[in-house]
């Protein structure tokens, strides 16, 4: 059952002269996890802006096409109302916190929404202990350093259960401990919680083990999409800025000099890790 | 950074902490309307001596007695008025009573001055926005108010960072006469309100994105309460408000004056 269906979606920003989405068709089924990458400027945040309907509602601009999501058509829905089905989370994690403590930043969407005292403190303490921040709750915005910064916006979408998650490039603004962290949390929140996530990222060396579905873009276009063991293995790929992943740069030279280590392409250091073992283990017996 | 310093708010907790916001504030315009109902100095002195236990139980003395400083200036200003007006009217000539309505003057100042300090130093503006939010007031302006409190060290920061490229770039912040000085903050001032123009707009996306306007009535996740120390400061302010009142109205002429004394 597909969340996410697009049609031939074109889009142009008010006042630009080129669309920044150029015809893209996609269908997103529930519980996935998706991958979307690209080159900056390749049209990734637009296309995560229309899943809620901030394109065009909130935007404006040219559209054509049509956008299902969860059941419902974009154009004809407030933000607002698409608010309780897609929950979208922004790069920097500082502009997305109102409130002078984090409980009640996570509460400040169920708030919105009119939810009852009790429901609400239900659900923010479920946010703040399934994203591993309930102890910070008291805090205030400023106090916390920006990984927790960013899972506190990820808690604030998540208490309002939405069915689809957006992230978009949550961790450009942290350093790799952090943002490895937060992509566990995104990670448990699609296999225990099944919510289907959608995650714009360029590290795909930390992220393309999690997927087994990949969307590469360029120019406002998809160029590649399915399994990422097939597309990151393709020569091609490396002409658009994508950062493919060094086990699978290195899996990829060493089996073009007649090294063949495995059937399957590595995309963690970790699972190439494991195949060179398993390959001398073979050898030395 | 160190100007925006004193408008952080650090978090403490003590029974005045936790007093309702709301309360708080009654009882603050009471003593402002009870030192407007004396000229006197003795009432005044009473009604500063109040704040006292206040400010220690709040175990709020250091920064209480630093505002106090800061208020020091305007108050000698306040009595040197005062006294100067006294001197001219009255043919320069100075009486002892002159000299104690000048002291009223300043201690009317004062005690104004040390109430509406005690209500910032212990009221937090999480509180204060909450107290906005609950007393019907429309929504917009506790939340415009919050997020002003919330961005307050943001943008400092990001003030920070903005002079520090610029003077890496050779602008010099200290360089000369006061007109070419304020001339020289324009290259701080552009990029910073272009860029808070653009944290307006994410902040507005991610509103959106988060159900802002979805019902008209919101809910809260707090809920003020009034607990027993709000009671008791209900009782204060009551008491405080008809006596200075009843003192006023029936026993004005016999507050006595310190000057008779001498």
């Amino acid at each position: 059952m597909s969340v996410i269906k697009i049609n031939d979606l074109v889009y142009t920003y008010p006042g630009a002269s080129k669309p920044s989405i150029d015809g893209v068709s996609l269908t997103i089924e529930k519980g996935e996890f998706v991958l979307i990458t690209g080159p900056s400027g390749c049209g990734k945040t637009s296309l995560c802006r229309t899943f809620n309907g901030l394109v065009p509602h909130f935007y404006k601009g040219d559209l054509s096409g049509q956008i299902i999501v969860a059941d419902q058509d974009i154009m004809g829905e407030q933000t607002f109302d698409m608010a309780k089905h897609v929950g979208l989370v922004f790069q920097n994690p500082e502009n997305q916190l109102f409130a002078l403590s984090v409980e009640k930043d996570v509460a400040f969407g169920l708030e919105n929404l009119g939810i009852s005292r009790e429901e609400m403190r239900k659900r923010v303490d479920w946010a703040l202990n399934l994203t591993g921040i309930y102890d910070l709750r008291e805090r205030s915005p400023h106090e916390i350093s920006g990984g927790q910064q960013q899972r506190v916006t990820i808690a604030a979408v998540l208490a309002m259960q939405p069915k689809i998650i957006v992230l978009d490039e949550p961790t450009s603004f942290l350093d790799p401990l952090s943002a490895e962290r937060i992509f566990e949390v995104i990670y448990k929140l699609n296999q225990e919680q099944g919510i289907t996530v959608i995650l714009v990222e360029h590290r795909l060396d930390l992220t393309a083990k999690y997927t087994n579905h990949l969307v590469v873009m360029d120019k406002g276009k998809i160029c590649f999409e399915g399994n990422p063991r097939n597309i990151l293995c393709n020569d091609e790929i490396s002409q658009i800025g994508v950062g493919i992943p060094k086990a699978t740069l290195l899996y990829k030279k060493l089996k073009a000099d007649g090294f063949d280590i495995s059937e399957q392409t590595p995309l963690s250091s970790d699972e190439f890790a494991n195949q060179l073992l398993k390959v001398l283990a073979n050898d030395y017996s | 950074m160190s100007v925006f310093d004193g408008l952080k708010f650090r978090k403490s907790f003590s029974p005045i902490h936790n007093l309702d916001p709301r309360i708080k504030f009654v009882y603050v315009i009471a003593v402002f309307i009870s030192a407007l109902l004396f000229s006197q100095i003795l009432p005044l002195i009473i009604l500063f001596l109040i704040q006292l236990p206040f400010v220690f139980l709040a175990r709020v003395q250091k920064q209480w007695f630093r505002s106090l400083r800061g208020a020091a200036f305007l108050a000698g200003f306040i009595f040197a008025i005062n006294i100067f007006t006294n001197f001219f009217f009255n043919n320069w000539s100075l009486t002892a009573f002159d000299v104690e309505n000048a002291l009223g003057m300043t201690m009317r100042f004062v005690v104004l001055i040390v109430s509406f300090s005690v209500f910032f130093l212990t009221t937090s503006p999480d509180h204060l926005g909450l107290a906005l939010e609950q007393s019907h007031m429309p929504y917009e302006f506790a939340f415009a108010f919050t997020t002003a409190v919330r961005f307050v060290p943001v943008l400092a920061e990001e003030a920070q960072t903005i002079m520090d490229a610029q003077k890496a770039r050779g602008l010099e912040l200290e360089k000369g006469n006061i007109l070419k000085r304020i001339r020289n903050y324009i290259p701080i001032l552009i990029p910073l309100i272009v860029s808070a123009i653009r944290r307006s707009l994410e902040l507005a996306e991610a509103m959106e994105s988060r159900a802002w306007g979805a019902v008209k009535k919101r809910t809260n996740l707090y809920l003020l309460k009034l607990h027993k120390g709000d009671y008791v400061l209900i009782g204060i302010t009551t008491f405080l408000l008809i006596t200075t009142i009843y003192v006023r109205l029936f026993l004005f002429t016999y507050i006595p004056l310190v000057s008779n004394f001498f």
